[in-house]
């Protein structure tokens, strides 16, 4: 009777099961998934891959979550899940929620408000807390005064003014709730969360084995007995992997377009699901030293740039046009192809807007014979060193003679944060598609991610602007004026959205990706296998 | 030889003592730290988180203490903590010795059964069709890159049958586990049996040129019993001494290997030890390496003082 | 009964050959292996110096149309991911692997014969401290060794010859300081050293050419394995970095990611190693057999 009540809850999810015949499910059954390298750790809060959040967001609850059953995140697809219900003050700067009560963490002891608050004092940057040791999405946190609880069952967030966006942050996949009573060590290497599997095993460079939570407070979930990732750090051994059956599940967005045809090929009864990453290609442009210290050969830099043949070489063509928001249909925020257009160097006459850049370059008493000379940083992976050279062979239209450079992976934050670059190539993932988490985290001056060290005064205050905008159509807007306004600015002039396919065997059932976010979504408890 | 052992023994310690100074320093010339891994990890350049992670590893300590605490904690036996697990390092290390280890063995084994007897047929078919072909073929094995040999294995195996031998998590038993490794084996052992062979026939040459083998056969011994019985015994010396110093080195074409075949042993973990600038590991990882080598170097000697009454070490 | 044929056994052995083309006729003879191996040797020492004559196609540049172009018609051994030119990369992969064999190899030589001849002539607590050092090198493989010394200095093209060379010093130092200890006891070096000749001017002059026979030995093993220790290095992701074509890293990441789709990417580099070590291999033992007679097999 309690687990119905608990579906019902969730309004969607009960439509949802209504839908499907329940006979259908099948319980057990281990999921086999193929995993690319081995995850820094195996706490989500204190990283920024999907390496860590495809294999451990299912050990978790948030308070409330994007709907795993929409293939597009959007704020008015949330679902609750730690919380029953929450609700805003009317001038918008209080949200409380209402907590699940009975609710276990994976070691026994019960779930409470306390838990809440202790996160998310920490994600504030109260370095009391030692649930956490590093903090990426500080930033996120910036408008979040305090959080305070109402007895154990309910938890109130006070902003320092309105954001909208604010519960969308909280339903990321980058956002569950950790346990306070256990510390971050533990969290990095053996997690204890409330979700729907248990950390059975975390073997370095190996394996990940997460097992069923007999305990789970969603009644009849998982379906699932066990899920293991294999870590294979090469690819091919990986797809070959796959097509051999030894996994049921790729690793996210692993088989690029040049492999599909392969993979479809050998095992004809694969799905294969191509969408994208939002994870966009973007240069990086040292404004702060010779020779792109000067605006006019930075602008030369936005109008040089031939979208067509990254995309062309790098997914066959599949690669999205946008600017720094994800383009739609997948995207919520992303300017259509039209608006794109009219921004400076996404015109399609390519000729034209290299006319533009060699005008400038000549200005500056560059040319043929006298060409630039550069280097293009980039970090020493394949995915940030394919496009470089791609890049550097546009460069030398536009009398820029540039050498690749590349960066060993672990100084590259290092060396751009220091400045001691001129161009780079550069990856950047959006783990929600939010104007608040891509602006704030990538280009606001106080921001721990903005490695490029972009202080813009202008920018900021745009970005705060839209941030406090209720009205979708006027933020919008605004957030049109932040990508044009950054792009004229030379601030990391974006090349393209990557796609790319993630694969599983049919037997794998009610598996639903995520289009606009692949850091989202993998909590996996209505993944069932018909085996 | 009381004196000599000794002294072997303690130039054995002052190698890996200083091996250890070495490794120590070359690891911190290495740009980049674990704290800037695990800052870079979360994508962030906040000099603040990591000057944290810096002190709550003990990076910022004096070099020298540093060095002190490891060889103070190895000669107890403790090999410190994995900055990236976390975890003790010799439970990191400890499991995937075994493994490295049969793979090391099963190639070794490969390389001697097939490089002694062709070692031997290419001596004493010296100059003949055979013999070329034979020189040809392990002259090759010395060529082709291991990890080459590797990548066209996998290929034929998925083209032809279907599948590949990567190493799964838990083989079923000893048997299923050998024939998974002993393609890789089979890679690894290829380039070790070649120079094994070649050992084999120059020393065989070597031995059959000499004057007991003659004055063996004008006694009317038949070929056969010179060339297997009197020359064998004799040229085996030298080749005793290649493998043994094989099965140390066996160590580099591992590292490439375990990399293609996505094997879990302790070659493939250096490299990704070395990416991570996880020292502990590497550290001591280096230190197994070097101690194996040094080991069996030592043995080999003293196998070839048991078996040649010739040589004495007189200091 | 058997006659004699002197002339024909004369011819054999190698007498009344007189000029170059002669000689190396006779060797060519004499040693077949060895002659393919000069061939092969020769093939890739002039396809690395006239790279850019023989390449058809910029080893770099990229071409979306052409990306995994099969071989055969504009791209003679297919193209890459990137849709630059296999054959073009490969023509110029011969100038990195000749630049890192060549350059490892002098490198880790001179190194190498400057501190066995300083341990031979100088001797005492040097000679001890040099040892040992040498021991201490040697307690490792040449890769594990190669491979720390990469990771310390980063991915370029010096870095990698000096990560290469540096493991070949001790095996050097070894051969050219046991040959002096025996040289510099000769009578005519103790005549050098009576008519007041100075030390390093014996030992350069005089003890020097006589070690040349052997380290040629070692030193053409050596290309081979620099190359090959470079194309590991490469494959594992410590050595030459992109865009340079080294044939090593032309083997990792995307050609192994293609291995079924485009394996021309992976068979092609693999060749161009084989077949260069294997010619360096095949020259060395017949140098081996020619300059040092004591090691003839």
């Amino acid at each position: 009777m309690r687990n119905r009540l608990a579906i019902i809850a969730g309004g969607l999810v009960a439509a949802v099961v209504i839908s499907a015949p329940a006979f259908a499910q099948k319980q057990g059954g281990t999921l086999r998934v193929s995993h690319r390298d081995n995850p820094p750790s195996a706490s989500i809060h204190e990283e920024a891959t999907i390496s860590v959040n495809m294999p451990f967001m299912a050990v978790f609850n948030n308070l409330v979550f994007f709907d795993p059953k929409e293939k597009i995140n959007s704020p008015d697809k949330i679902v609750p899940e730690l919380a029953e219900s929450w609700a805003w003050n009317d001038d918008k700067t209080k949200l409380t929620f209402k907590l699940r009560s009975g609710v276990k963490w994976h070691d026994g002891k019960p779930f409470s408000s306390k838990d809440v608050k202790c996160t998310w004092d920490a994600l504030r940057g109260d370095e009391k807390q030692e649930i956490i040791r590093k903090n990426p999405r500080k930033v996120w946190y910036k408008n979040l005064k305090e959080v305070t609880t109402n007895g154990d069952n309910e938890v109130t967030f006070t902003l320092e003014r309105q954001q909208p966006s604010f519960l969308s942050m909280l339903a990321a996949g980058y956002s569950p709730v950790y346990p306070c009573h256990v510390d971050s060590r533990a969290m990095r290497s053996k997690p204890i969360g409330t979700g729907p599997f248990k950390v059975a095993e975390f073997k370095r460079n190996e394996a990940i084995k997460l097992v069923k939570n007999p305990d789970y407070w969603k009644k009849g979930r998982p379906y699932l007995d066990a899920i293991e990732f294999k870590i294979v750090p090469n690819r091919s051994t990986r797809v070959l992997g796959f097509v051999a059956g030894e996994y049921d599940l790729t690793f996210d967005s692993d088989i690029t377009f040049p492999l599909l045809k392969d993979v479809k090929d050998q095992k004809k009864d694969a799905i294969c699901e191509a969408r994208p990453t939002n994870v966009h290609s973007n240069l990086l442009v040292n404004r702060d030293a010779p020779p792109f210290d000067n605006p006019k050969l930075r602008e030369a830099l936005v109008y040089s740039l031939d979208r067509t043949p990254f995309s062309d070489i790098l997914t066959q063509g599949n690669d999205l046009r946008g600017a720094t928001m994800l383009p739609p249909p997948a995207g919520v925020w992303g300017m259509t192809q039209g608006e794109l257009e009219k921004l400076p160097g996404f015109g399609p006459d390519i000729e034209k807007n290299r006319e533009v850049a060699r005008g400038l370059m000549k200005e500056l008493g560059y040319g043929p014979d006298k060409p630039l000379k550069i280097k293009v940083s980039t970090r020493n992976i394949a995915i940030y060193r394919d496009p470089a050279v791609i890049l550097i062979d546009q460069l030398k239209q536009i009398y820029i003679d540039a050498e690749l450079e590349p960066i060993d992976t672990t100084i590259w934050y290092n060396k751009i944060q220091q400045k001691n670059y001129q161009v780079g190539m550069n990856l950047t993932g959006a783990g929600l598609d939010d104007p608040d988490g891509v602006f704030y985290e990538n280009f606001y001056s106080t921001s721990d991610r903005n490695y490029t060290g972009y202080k813009n005064p202008e920018i900021d205050k745009m970005i705060d602007e839209q941030s406090a905008m209720t009205d979708v159509s006027k933020r919008k807007a605004m957030v049109t004026k932040i990508e044009q306004a950054l792009l004229k600015d030379a601030a990391r002039p974006p090349i393209t959205h990557g796609v790319a396919n993630t694969c599983w065997a049919p037997a794998v059932k009610n598996l639903v990706l995520q289009h606009n976010s692949i850091y989202n979504g993998w909590r996996l408890e209505d993944v069932w296998l018909d085996k | 030889m009381g004196a000599y052992l000794t002294r072997r023994v303690l130039l054995m310690v002052l190698t890996l003592f200083g091996m250890s100074v070495l490794i120590f320093v070359m690891l911190r010339l290495v740009p980049g730290n674990i704290a800037d891994i695990l800052v870079d990890s979360a994508g962030i350049a906040d000099p603040k988180e990591k000057a944290k992670i810096a002190r709550e590893l003990g990076l910022d300590r004096p070099i020298f203490d540093q060095y002190l605490q490891w060889v103070g904690g190895l000669v107890r036996g403790d090999l410190g903590f994995a900055y990236v697990s976390e975890r003790p390092a010799i439970e990191e290390i400890a499991p995937r010795i075994p493994i490295s280890a049969k793979l090391a063995g099963l190639a070794l084994f490969f390389s001697v059964i097939l490089g002694v007897p062709l070692g031997v047929i290419s001596a004493v078919r010296q100059n003949s069709g055979i013999d070329y072909l034979l020189r040809i073929i392990s002259l090759s094995g010395l060529s082709l890159p291991s990890f080459w040999l590797g990548l066209l294995i996998l290929m034929a195996s998925v083209q032809w049958f279907g599948m590949i031998p990567i190493y799964t998590n838990e083989p079923r038993s000893f048997i299923d586990e050998m024939l998974l490794l002993s393609i890789p084996a089979a890679a690894v052992g290829f380039r070790s049996s070649a120079l094994i062979m070649r050992l084999t026939r120059s020393s065989m040459l070597e031995v059959l040129r000499q004057d007991y083998i003659r004055t063996a056969r004008s006694k009317g011994a038949s070929q056969t019993t010179v060339n297997y019985e009197h020359a064998l015994r004799n040229a085996l010396l030298p080749v005793v001494t290649i493998i043994g110093i094989e099965a140390a080195f066996l160590v580099g074409g591992l590292i490439v290997t375990e990399t293609v075949f996505n094997i879990p042993g302790v070659a493939r973990f250096l490299v990704e030890a070395i990416l991570w600038r996880d020292y502990p590991i590497v550290q001591n990882l280096v230190m197994l390496i070097a101690f194996c080598v040094v080991v069996v170097n030592f043995l080999v000697d003293m196998a070839y003082m048991a078996l040649d009454p010739r040589i004495k070490y007189a200091d | 009964m058997a006659v004699i044929d002197h002339d024909a056994a004369l011819a054999k052995a190698g007498a009344n050959v007189s000029g170059f083309w002669g000689q190396a006729g006779f060797l060519a003879r004499r040693y077949p292996l060895g002659a393919v191996g000069a061939v092969l040797v020769l093939l890739f020492v002039l396809t690395a110096l006239f790279a850019n004559v023989i390449a058809p196609h910029d080893p770099l540049s990229t071409n979306s149309r052409a990306s995994l172009a099969t071989p055969g018609g504009v791209y003679w051994l297919g193209a890459d991911f990137m849709g630059r030119d296999m054959f073009s990369r490969i023509v110029y992969g011969a100038r990195i692997s000749l630049a890192v064999a060549v350059g490892a190899t002098l490198l880790g030589g001179i190194l190498g014969v400057a501190i066995g001849l300083m341990s031979g002539f100088i001797g005492g607590w040097f000679d001890l401290a040099t040892q040992r050092l040498m021991d201490i090198m040697q307690s490792l493989p040449l890769l594990v060794m190669a491979l720390v010394m990469a990771a310390s200095l980063g991915p370029s093209l010096e870095n990698t010859i000096i990560a290469i060379a540096i493991p070949l010093v001790p095996s050097v130092a070894r051969v050219v300081r046991s040959s002096t200890l025996s040289l510099r006891e000769q009578p005519f070096v103790e005549a050098a050293r009576a008519i007041g000749m100075g030390e390093v001017r014996i030992a350069v002059r005089h003890v020097l050419p006589n070690t040349l026979a052997p380290l040629i030995v070692l030193g053409t093993a050596q290309l081979g394995s620099a190359i090959l220790t470079e194309a590991s290095l490469s494959f594992l992701g410590l050595g030459i970095p992109e865009p340079y074509p080294s044939w090593g890293r032309m083997l990792s990441e995307s050609a192994a990611e293609y291995v079924r789709t485009a394996p021309w990417l992976v068979i092609f580099p693999g060749v161009a190693i084989s077949l260069t070590v294997f010619g360096t291999n095949l020259l060395g033992d017949a140098l081996r057999d020619i300059l040092d007679p004591r090691q003839r097999t």
